[in-house]
């Protein structure tokens, strides 16, 4: 009797498992105009203080407020994951319905993707800056809808420079290796250079542009061109002179960012971003410290690069009207400017420049934003960007020529 | 028809059992042999990065996985990982479950304390081990450093960053999460050997270390082999310790196939299911070759 009750038990808990297995998928859309909005964001924060799941989070709820039919449930991830997660949850077609972040053109290829126009209203759509539309377009449709953007600065630490004796901030690579490795006789880091897996592809490509390189030339990879070779040889000569940090290929953006701020390197690629970990580190107060042009291989850089994160809005869960609504309500000046102000990140919107345009802070990098060099636009990037953030580091340890290869041979090849 | 009638009750007889086997056999098939199939199916299909099936891709994954320059070091270091790591384990194990056999006082709370790296979360162990090291201000760095022995932020300071020094300390940290099973299989094992043998053996004038080897090890035996194998699997597919601590990096030289596979994941779906496949049959392999080489029925049974 007792042996029959344990079997029947069993099977009711074997049929209870197997029933909530299949009952979990399916979206929250409904017939009446409820909906729950699925958005992931990455996190620009440093910290539990300054997450954008906060920033995000009161978006959401200020939206819900004015529109009660839709909930917007906020999942913010760190930027070391956020490709490897989105991309996971498109593989496994359990689609986000909004994200915040890096964008991948081949998502715009696959038809996963609303175009951007039919997920704004036309002020909204008009008042995205426009030097970042091509990056975001497919076949002459804009799928990507910029939401901050960045452009690149070198930061120096003018107390270690002064230190070492050096008087002007270095112009060109050859002043950047003398200088880093006086920076390094005083125990310090001379140059900082991340080449991990958090945004190594940002830091190959201002070092390319250096030297008159880059990923595409006319829409043409070049990744293995001889510039580029040149340029992968300097670097890895820099990093065995001993005047970057050692293993270079394992450093993220952020630590080093994070070391920088604690006065412990002497020079470092950055971004408006930078300011607030130097201010809230407390190590360098403001006269400690200045951002110049990046220093290419004969003299500074013209052009530096222009990095945007973008919107994409995916049309798995068919809720385009609700992402419209969204949309409009989160693009709005005040969300722009509280978004830079947090992070001192660049607006993407007309109306966000001209209201930060008198800012001290912003006002240098905004000037760089309209010329700026973009990433390339091509449904393989995101395949070529996640083997550069892996790869790109073993240019000390191997043959730089044949890393630029393995790459060359990944982007041409196609998916 | 008496016939008849026979041959149902005998089916109904014969079939009664699978009342009570059957949700567990489904249970198995839905999550053990299903993924199984769907796994050898992706290694042959061709999908694009986004989840997509565009085609059959013949052995061409396989082909595409051959041709990476990187398998062999990564093969040659996954072999290293398992063989290392699952020896230093029994071999440490043995000497713990030794001495927690013994009475002492405060054996209960050692003990539990034994408990605490199996209870805590892998990925949390891997990220404490991984700030321990960090070149600048992990605990690990500040005590040499107080020393002496290292400078802050040097290449030597830097262990995570050095390949080799990295998978060193990760097998450090895999032995650490696999201590505690082992020691209590083989603890258990210890318990069931009578005290008698000993005693036995100890009037007959045999010296500590030779009852140790003539009695203790040949009775735990069993113990040690299911525990030997059990770690060998688990070792095989540990992922969160690599990718916490280094994410198979720089390139793929921190990397074992498991963790290898899932850098794949990201861009060649139907590669990373033939190297999944790979895995399979490898562990596969390796087991059907442990049992043989231990002559596992004549000592379990």
């Amino acid at each position: 009797m007792k042996r029959r009750l344990l079997g029947a038990v069993s099977l009711a808990l074997t049929a209870a498992l197997t029933i909530t297995g299949c009952g979990s998928s399916g979206g929250g859309g409904g017939t009446n105009g409820t909906a729950t909005l699925k958005l992931v964001a990455a996190d620009y924060g440093t910290g539990p203080e300054n997450t954008s799941q906060k920033y995000w989070q009161d978006i959401a709820d200020a939206f819900h407020k004015q529109n009660p039919k839709i909930t917007v449930k906020v999942q913010t991830i760190n930027w070391n994951d956020f490709d490897d997660q989105v991309k996971t949850m498109v593989q496994n077609h359990n689609y986000p319905d909004i994200t915040e972040g890096d964008y991948f053109p081949d998502f715009a290829q696959a038809k996963l993707l609303y175009p951007a126009k039919d997920v704004m209203s036309d002020s909204t759509f008009k008042n995205l800056i426009p030097v970042f539309a091509n990056l975001g377009t497919y076949n002459g449709t804009q799928y990507g809808m910029p939401f901050t953007t960045s452009s690149r600065t070198m930061f120096y630490n003018k107390k270690l420079f002064t230190q070492a004796g050096i008087a002007n901030p270095p112009q060109t690579w050859d002043d950047v290796k003398t200088d880093a490795l006086k920076i390094k006789a005083l125990g310090k880091v001379g140059f900082g250079l991340p080449l991990g897996k958090e945004e190594a592809q940002a830091e190959t490509l201002l070092w390319m542009l250096g030297n008159g390189g880059g990923y595409q030339d006319n829409g043409k990879w070049t990744i293995d061109s001889s510039q580029n070779v040149e340029t992968m040889q300097f670097l890895a000569d820099l990093v065995k002179s001993g005047a970057t940090e050692p293993n270079p290929g394992t450093k993220n953006r952020t630590d080093l960012w994070k070391q920088f701020a604690s006065g412990d390197i002497g020079m470092i690629n950055g971004q408006g971003a930078l300011i607030p970990i130097i201010k809230s580190g407390g190590k360098l107060s403001d006269a400690d410290w200045a951002s110049v042009p990046i220093p290419g291989k004969t003299g500074p850089l013209d052009k530096t690069l222009g990095v945007c994160d973008n919107v994409s809005a995916f049309n798995g869960n068919g809720h385009q009207a609700q992402i419209k609504a969204f949309l409009d309500f989160a693009y709005q000046d005040t969300y722009q400017v509280a978004f830079d102000k947090e992070y001192d990140l660049l607006p993407a919107t007309n109306s966000g420049v001209q209201a930060l345009s008198s800012d001290p802070v912003f006002a240098p990098f905004l000037k760089a934003l309209p010329n700026s060099v973009q990433y390339p636009n091509d449904p393989v990037w995101s395949t070529v960007k996640s083997q550069i953030q892996s790869s790109i580091g073993t240019i000390v340890s191997k043959d730089p020529k044949s890393v630029l290869s393995a790459l060359q041979q990944t982007a041409t090849k196609g998916s | 028809m008496p016939a008849r009638k026979g041959t149902a009750a005998r089916v109904t007889r014969a079939a009664a059992p699978l009342l009570w086997l059957g949700p567990a056999i489904a249970l198995v098939g839905v999550v053990v042999i299903w993924p199984v199939v769907v796994l050898f199916r992706t290694s042959l299909q061709h999908f694009t990065p986004n989840g997509f099936l565009i085609g059959s891709a013949g052995m061409d994954n396989f082909r595409a996985l051959f041709d990476e320059p990187d398998l062999r070091g990564i093969l040659l270091r996954t072999v290293a990982w398992v063989v290392v790591v699952v020896a230093v384990t029994m071999l440490l194990s043995l000497a713990l479950a030794q001495l927690f056999n013994q009475r002492f006082p405060g054996r209960r709370v050692a003990r539990w304390a034994l408990i605490a790296p199996w209870a805590a979360s892998v990925v949390m162990t891997s990220l404490v081990f991984r700030w321990a090291l960090d070149s600048n201000s992990g605990v690990v760095n500040v005590f040499l450093h107080d020393l002496g022995l290292v400078k802050f932020g040097s290449n030597e300071a830097d262990w995570l960053g050095r390949p080799f020094s990295a998978f060193v300390w990760m097998m450090i940290v895999a032995v650490f999460v696999s201590l505690p099973f082992s020691t209590y299989a083989l603890l258990a094992g210890l318990q069931t050997i009578p005290p008698e043998l000993h005693e036995a053996a100890r009037v007959d004038g045999a010296s500590p270390w030779r009852s140790y080897r003539s009695i203790t090890l040949p009775l735990l035996r069993p113990a040690f082999l299911v525990a030997a194998l059990i770690n060998v699997i688990n070792v095989f597919n540990s992922f969160p310790i690599i990718w916490e601590m280094t994410g198979g990096g720089p390139g793929h030289e921190t990397s074992t196939t498991t963790v290898f596979m899932y850098q794949l994941k990201q861009a060649y779906i139907g590669e990373s299911a033939a190297m999944s496949v790979i895995n399979f049959l490898l562990v596969i392999i390796v087991v059907l070759v442990f049992l043989k080489a231990t002559r596992w029925k004549d000592q379990v049974n």
